[in-house]
């Protein structure tokens, strides 16, 4: 299947979306809520590109559109970038400070000045609510609609059965979900709120604490690993990493005297 | 008012109700989610929190997005609501015939900051955008009857036989 882009044709694989083959064919179109391992959800709108039919075209967005027939895409016109440009305005009222919103800008001339600062340190892209589903735990999730539509948990409450897993904080593309471990608990924070407050494992070595506690057996599950643990459960990995070595060395080197130095920084 | 106490209370979930809706009514299909909550929000008026861990449960659906489509839908309320429930239409119509006012009116009878519940669950008032009637503006409902050319007398007899229950 051929299909024009930005007046060249190219090969279009049938049920590709356009901004798969946009990419494959190195056209960049501007994304901010999509990650090729989660389904679209066409939240930011920014890849809108426009699908030429006849003398008409239409606005569609190119994260979710899949493509049937050979159809003529545009990526780059005025009136996209005259989109995009208030779009990027509009986004970068709720997130000032977002570096990725600032570059956009710059790319279409967007005047951050023009709208006043409603900072809500979120874009609604939703991101962080898709990979919650796909590898968190379910605690995050899109409550409300419209002006009202926000990044929630369940009842507002802060949630106890996060695994911890960091990936809402990793997928962030305006990164403003934090997640900070206090004694013995990691928290997440989400729209500057407490989201999810969970206990961490003490290393049954050192004590101090290294990890969430969590099911393992679920995430395992999700990872195809019903089975194998991934690591030792009980030890941190910093003296999970010393007691191997002691081992080794133990077993290859015992001519050698593996006692720390006196003093010695062996920590 | 010890009974008003009693009766502010949330409602005890009975679960062989939330059996009957999910299972007999609806074979515990997960499709039909939204028709399930709108059975429990007939029967306790809004939806209680235990009873939306109980379908979470029951049909494998997570709770965050039980919790999304019941905030998404102005029709749910996770809140309690009244026995009697009035909604005045403030579409462009009925804003134009005084609609505002009598939303004004009977939440200051009621002793409301604009809408809401009253705290011995009797009442609760609520605005509504269009109701599709703007012909016969301004209309209020009143636990599902249509009242239309709606007017302060009118809507004072209706609260004071509310009030005498």
């Amino acid at each position: 299947m051929k299909v024009i882009l930005d007046g060249k044709e190219v090969d279009a694989e049938a049920g590709r979306t356009i901004l798969e083959v946009a990419r494959a064919n190195g056209v960049d179109i501007p994304t901010l809520c999509h990650v090729p391992a989660l389904e679209p959800a066409a939240m930011c709108r920014l890849c809108t590109v426009e699908l030429v039919e006849g003398r008409r075209s239409r606005l569609v967005t190119a994260c979710n559109f899949p493509l049937r027939g050979e159809v003529e895409i545009k990526t780059d016109t005025p009136r996209l970038r005259k989109g995009r440009k208030v779009l990027i305005e509009l986004l970068h009222t709720r997130c000032p400070d977002s570096v990725v919103l600032k570059e956009l800008a710059e790319r279409y001339g967007a005047d951050l000045a023009r709208f006043p600062d409603d900072n809500k340190d979120c874009v609604v892209c939703g991101l962080c609510v898709r990979v919650c589903e796909r590898i968190g735990a379910n605690v995050l999730a899109l409550s409300g609609r419209g002006v009202e539509i926000r990044v929630n948990t369940s009842f507002g409450r802060t949630a106890r059965h996060c695994i911890g897993c960091g990936a809402c904080a990793q997928i962030c593309p305006v990164e403003k979900i934090r997640i900070r471990d206090e004694e013995a608990e990691r928290v997440v924070i989400v729209c500057g709120r407490e989201a999810a407050r969970i206990p961490l494992r003490p290393c049954s070595s050192c004590g101090k604490p290294f990890g969430p506690v969590i099911d393992l057996s679920l995430v395992m599950e999700r990872a195809g690993e019903a089975q194998v643990p991934a690591f030792n459960l009980l030890v941190c990995p910093a003296c999970s990493r010393r007691s191997h070595a002691r081992r080794l060395a133990e077993r290859h080197f015992e001519q050698y005297d593996i006692e720390p130095a006196p003093g010695g920084g062996a920590e | 008012m010890p009974e008003a106490q009693a009766i502010c209370q949330e409602p005890e979930v009975d679960f062989t109700v939330l059996d009957r809706i999910i299972f007999d009514d609806y074979g515990g299909n997960r499709e039909a989610m939204i028709m399930m909550m709108q059975a429990i929000q007939r029967q306790y008026r809004f939806l209680p929190e235990p009873a939306l861990q109980y379908i979470s449960q029951a049909i494998g659906i997570p709770l965050t997005k039980i919790y999304e489509v019941a905030t998404f839908y102005a029709s749910f309320s996770l809140v309690p609501k009244g026995r009697h429930i009035m909604h005045v239409c403030t579409g462009t119509a009925c804003h134009l015939k005084g609609s505002g006012g009598l939303v004004q009116h009977v939440a200051a009878r009621m002793g409301l900051d604009g809408g809401g519940t009253t705290p011995d669950l009797k009442f609760t008032l609520e605005t509504v955008n269009c109701l599709g009637a703007c012909a016969v503006s301004p209309v209020v409902v009143l636990d599902d009857r249509y009242y239309p050319k709606a007017n302060v007398g009118q809507l004072n007899r209706l609260i004071e036989q509310i009030d005498t229950e």
